[in-house]
């Protein structure tokens, strides 16, 4: 019994994985002529509903499908990204309209440490080692830079 | 490329002028608009406040003897029947004390105008010092100093109050007074310097200190909230004057139409209660039952705004801003009033009508509860108000109101009527900035 339930632990963990890198990896799959990489790093409220507003009225300029869109959320930005941030509902409909959302994992770990506890995220963010790197590196794909 | 930038930067700067327009008010009902933040998306200390200037001019005839009342003259004095006042400068700050974590909410206000909470011996420049805890889902906690959970009228936030004056039942069943040894009596007296404002105390404010349990739940289009409060009783005051305490019971349903902050159109229906008991201030052995309650419901999509509200109470009957020894006793009162409002299509502009009326110690039988005396029996007054009035809408933050109240009261104790036939029109004027 004990054997299967590891196989299926490792064919989990690894279905996982998969499911992660096929996130991750989207970016570099694109095929959409328009790549934009939104920041998100401040803590103001009003840059929560700006960020939402800019991915949203590109989604409308460009099309869901001629326009690839990642909001990556670091420092006091990360906020944004918590399970029970009052815009989770325009963030999934940007979601259902193939906007990424990207959390910054070293951001995490620090505000685990003030809170004693690891904030929940929402279920559509996807967690990146550091923001910063993954802005940089999504900017050498072709992604123009935001920060509204 | 260039285009492409261009095309992605205009994007960002329409965004920019939605962000500026857009409410990011938390969803609306005044439980929640006051008492939470929004998760996640509250600042540490938002500084937050408004002004309200005004004129107002009331045209009442005095009685027989040249003497006036205080429904002739102009608040919070109570001295003339003109004038101009900064009625409301109120600042605070409200947010979240660690922006990480959305369970802990702050609101504090202070009163710099010059109204009933200002104007007496002892002013209060505190409104509102609460904390809310929102750790328990469906029972958020909320304690301190701040609005008690009640009729629309008192609980709204009054700087979206479309209205100048309140309604003659607000102000004179709900807005409690609180008597001080002391505070005595004072005969009509001609203007000016007529001082008829003879509480020395700051009014309750819609407000208490205490705790309160409550919270909204969504049901489709549906908003259903409620709230329970246990409170000193004793207004916006700090402290307590007694060992007693008030309990306030609150009920909505709301059928949400859609958007945010005060102004959230919908059709919202609810039921309030309030209990607790007054020390006598003239006589600390005797106590007095306060009750009030009341059903109301509000209607608003624009162009149009319905509001109606019915308000009982029974014990601790307002009797006159001249007459403090007569506010502790076992009378009854209760009122009503309609409201509507009409927002004209492709203007800045509002038109708005209110009827109301208050009939003041109904059905009064037997002697008066312990003295010092109150009125003698039958003393029944009715207060009736039709009141028109227009909004100017320079922006969202700043408007004009310019209202007329037309007044009909009556009684049917000779002396009260002889006060009160002369009352007449009031024609205020108001600017209201918030920031």
């Amino acid at each position: 019994m004990k054997p299967i339930a590891h196989r299926l632990a490792v064919v989990l963990f690894a279905l996982g994985l998969c499911v992660y890198s096929l996130q991750v990896s989207a970016a570099e799959k694109s095929f959409a002529d328009t790549k934009v990489v939104l920041q998100i790093s401040d803590n103001d409220p009003f840059k929560q509903t700006l960020v939402l507003n800019v991915a949203n009225n590109l989604v409308k300029h460009y099309g869901p499908d001629q326009v690839d869109i990642e909001i990556v959320a670091f420092g006091p930005g990360l906020r944004l990204l918590f399970k029970e941030n009052v815009n989770a509902g325009r963030i999934q409909s940007l979601v259902d309209n193939g906007v990424r959302f990207a959390a910054c994992n070293n951001t995490v770990r620090g505000m685990s440490k003030i809170l004693g506890e690891e904030p929940t995220l929402n279920n559509n963010a996807v967690r990146v080692s550091a923001g910063v790197v993954r802005i940089m590196d999504l900017n050498k794909q072709g992604y123009q830079l935001i920060k509204p | 490329m260039k285009t492409k930038f261009k095309q992605i930067a205009l994007a960002a700067a329409s965004a920019t002028l939605l962000g500026v327009v857009a409410n990011t008010a938390q969803a609306a009902n005044w439980l929640m608009l006051q008492g939470t933040e929004p998760a996640g998306a509250a600042k540490r200390a938002h500084v937050w406040g408004f002004i309200q200037a005004q004129y107002q001019k009331d045209t009442s005839d005095a009685n027989a003897t040249d003497g006036y009342v205080p429904p002739k003259l102009i608040g919070p004095n109570l001295d003339d029947q003109s004038g101009f006042v900064v009625n409301r400068a109120r600042i605070g700050v409200r947010g979240t004390p660690l922006p990480l974590d959305s369970n802990v909410n702050y609101f504090i206000l202070t009163e710099f105008g010059s109204n009933g909470i200002t104007a007496g011996d002892d002013p209060q420049y505190l409104t509102d010092a609460s904390i809310t805890l929102n750790h328990i889902k469906g029972a958020r906690v909320r304690m301190g100093l701040f609005k008690y959970p009640g009729a629309e009228e008192g609980l709204q936030a009054i700087h979206v109050f479309d209205y100048i004056n309140f309604t003659e039942v607000t102000n004179q069943l709900l807005l409690e007074r609180f008597p001080q040894a002391g505070d005595t009596n004072q005969p009509a007296t001609p203007t000016p310097n007529a001082d008829m404002n003879q509480y020395s105390r700051a009014v309750g404010g819609f407000r208490d200190v205490g705790i309160q349990v409550f919270d909204a739940f969504k049901s489709g289009d549906w908003e259903n909230s409620y709230a329970i409060m246990y409170g000193n009783g004793n207004g916006s005051n700090y402290g307590d004057n007694d060992d007693n305490k008030d309990i306030y019971l609150y009920l909505s349903t709301e059928l949400v139409f859609g958007g945010k902050g005060p102004r959230r159109e919908g059709w919202k229906m609810f039921g309030w209660y309030q209990d607790g008991k007054r020390t006598d201030a003239y006589d600390r052995t005797q106590e007095q039952d306060r009750t009030r309650y009341g059903i109301g419901t509000k209607y608003l999509k624009k162009p149009f705004r319905l509001t109606a509200e019915y308000m009982k109470g029974e014990g601790m009957i307002f009797m006159g801003q001249h007459r403090p020894t007569h506010n502790f006793n076992d009378k009854e009162a209760d009122g009503w009033y309609l409201e509507g409002g009409w927002y004209i299509p492709g203007t800045k502009w509002e038109l708005d009508l209110r009827y109301d009326t208050y009939t003041r110690d109904e059905n009064f039988i037997g002697p008066a509860v312990p003295p010092p005396p109150s009125s003698a029996p039958g003393d029944k007054t009715e207060f009736n108000t039709i009141t028109v009035g227009t909004q100017y809408h320079f922006n969202k933050k700043t408007r004009l109101n310019v209202t007329y109240a037309s007044r009909d009261n009556k009684s049917d104790t000779a002396a009260v009527e002889a006060q009160q036939k002369g009352v007449d029109g009031r024609f205020a004027i108001q600017v209201t900035a918030i920031f």
